[in-house]
């Protein structure tokens, strides 16, 4: 009886020390991996390059801070319409990808960098469409993609000139809200102004409605209890802004230069 | 958002979801027996192209012909996007599952053992009132199981509708959940199919067993 026992604890001590000594050998050999999660469909701030490789301001900016902070990157595109509830899951370790700050998401607990970018939110019409302000699109239909900040928009704050629009058409990529326009299924899309500068310049044809109707700022999301990695992110961005890198990455992309908070204090 | 309302706003997407069911039904079930129809043919360029057919429907997966029915002829010829997101949508559904029905049809008419044909042609059937009268109703039994899967997965692949924007219960579930950031809004949804799909088997139940008058 008392043999079995002492058996029994040893396998148990065997059991214990064999799985701390797997644990440790996983800490010490590589470095801490940073998984970034995107919306690989959102140029400038994430896309995929023509190499095949996500690229984008934002993937940029986190690479330059994984290097400052001795980090391995990892760049995973998420559902956008999900974004919250993989990030709950782990299979990213924060959302970084143009994403607009919400007051949901503070009450949800989810924790937010400082805000670096201004945005607001526009129409994209059809040049020879002649619709020149909001008030034209009553009885039209107005394209706008799921999970972003605009359809919370037009449910919440603009309710009242989503009512006007003959419909809200929600896609679940900005290449379909795009081609929805094309293909004059919609007759606006509504849309991040970001995104509207860089579809305008590289389509001829679209004008954007000289409007701003929410005004909002962009920040990145991580899990309730990530507040130490916030504010290790938010700091190695501030370095990179002293040491200039910010300012040389932010020169690629000068569609958005000016609304980059750091750059414009 | 309270739970109820939840199901009352998604429910309103739930007529939706019920038009591309029906309608495809409507449409695939004819065009299914047409299509096993030709791929029996005798002649060998009809069979072999409706083959072709079936097996690239098959073997792609429904969102992309989805996408393709609706953007396609925009992409390739300029033609105007529907505005009528349930015109695609149910093109692109019974097309798809003809197909499939379409398999299920020829199995089933292949399963009537061929004496059965050189019977009635003794008896002086002609070929179309052999197949309507002694065939068919054979063929329609064998394959009731068949097509009781395929209706069922048929009320779960409505939810695909959702990636060309149709606004049927599943997208308007999206909807909702990104705005509450809530998971609340998938067990409607789940709750919804289920119900409609015990709703379907019970029905396809009956008519099995109506159709049981041998045994």
């Amino acid at each position: 009886m008392n043999l079995k026992k002492l058996t029994g604890l040893i396998l148990i001590l065997v059991m214990v020390l064999s799985l701390s000594a797997c644990s440790s050998a996983d800490k010490g050999g590589t470095k801490k991996k940073f998984i970034m999660g995107i919306d690989p469909e959102y140029p400038p701030f994430s896309y995929m390059d023509d190499q095949g490789a996500y690229t984008g301001f934002d993937v940029e900016v986190c690479k330059a801070v994984c290097d400052e902070l001795g980090w391995e990157l990892e760049v995973f595109g998420v559902n956008w319409d999900q974004k919250l509830v993989q990030l709950d899951a782990n299979e990213c370790d924060c959302v970084w990808s143009g994403m607009t700050i919400l007051d949901s998401m503070k009450e949800a607990g989810y924790v937010i960098s400082k805000p670096y970018f201004y945005n607001s939110q526009v129409l994209l019409v059809k040049e020879d469409s002649g619709i020149a302000s909001s008030s034209d699109l009553a009885g039209k239909d107005v394209a706008v993609q799921l999970g972003t900040s605009g359809e919370a928009l037009l449910n919440e704050d603009l309710a009242d000139l989503a009512a006007t629009f003959g419909n809200v058409v929600t896609c679940d990529s900005f290449l379909k809200c795009f081609t929805e326009l094309a293909g004059n299924a919609v007759d606006a899309v509504f849309v991040d102004l970001p995104v509207a500068l860089s579809y305008t310049k590289e389509n001829a044809g679209y004008t954007i409605i000289d409007e701003e109707l929410g005004a909002e700022e962009y920040g990145i999301a991580f899990r309730s209890g990530d507040k130490e990695l916030c504010s290790q992110v938010d700091d190695a961005i501030q370095k990179l802004v002293k040491n200039g890198t910010y300012k040389k990455i932010a020169d690629k992309y000068p569609d958005i230069v000016d609304n980059l908070i750091f750059l414009n204090q | 958002m309270s739970f109820f309302s939840m199901m009352l706003k998604m429910s309103e997407g739930l007529s939706k979801t019920c038009a591309i069911f029906f309608l495809t039904l409507l449409f695939s079930l004819p065009l299914g027996m047409l299509v096993a129809l030709m791929r029996m043919s005798r002649n060998r360029f009809i069979s072999t192209v409706t083959r072709g057919i079936i097996s690239v429907l098959r073997g792609t997966p429904l969102m992309l012909q989805l996408l393709a029915v609706t953007y396609g002829p925009y992409y390739l010829f300029g033609f105007s996007v529907s505005r009528n997101k349930l015109i695609p949508v149910v093109i692109a559904f019974a097309i798809n599952y003809a197909a499939y029905f379409a398999e299920i049809y020829r199995g089933g008419i292949e399963s009537i053992p061929k004496g059965q044909y050189e019977a009635a042609q003794v008896l002086g059937y002609s070929r179309l009132r052999t197949f309507l009268r002694i065939i068919l109703p054979q063929v329609v039994k064998r394959i009731m199981p068949s097509i009781t899967n395929e209706v069922v997965t048929l009320v779960k692949d409505t939810s695909i509708a959702f990636t060309v924007s149709y606004q049927e219960m599943f997208t308007i579930g999206k909807q909702i959940a990104n705005s509450q950031t809530s998971f609340l809004p998938f067990v409607v949804a789940g709750i919804f199919y289920f119900a409609f799909n015990a709703i379907v088997d019970f029905g396809m139940g009956r008519v099995e067993k109506r159709l049981n008058y041998y045994r």
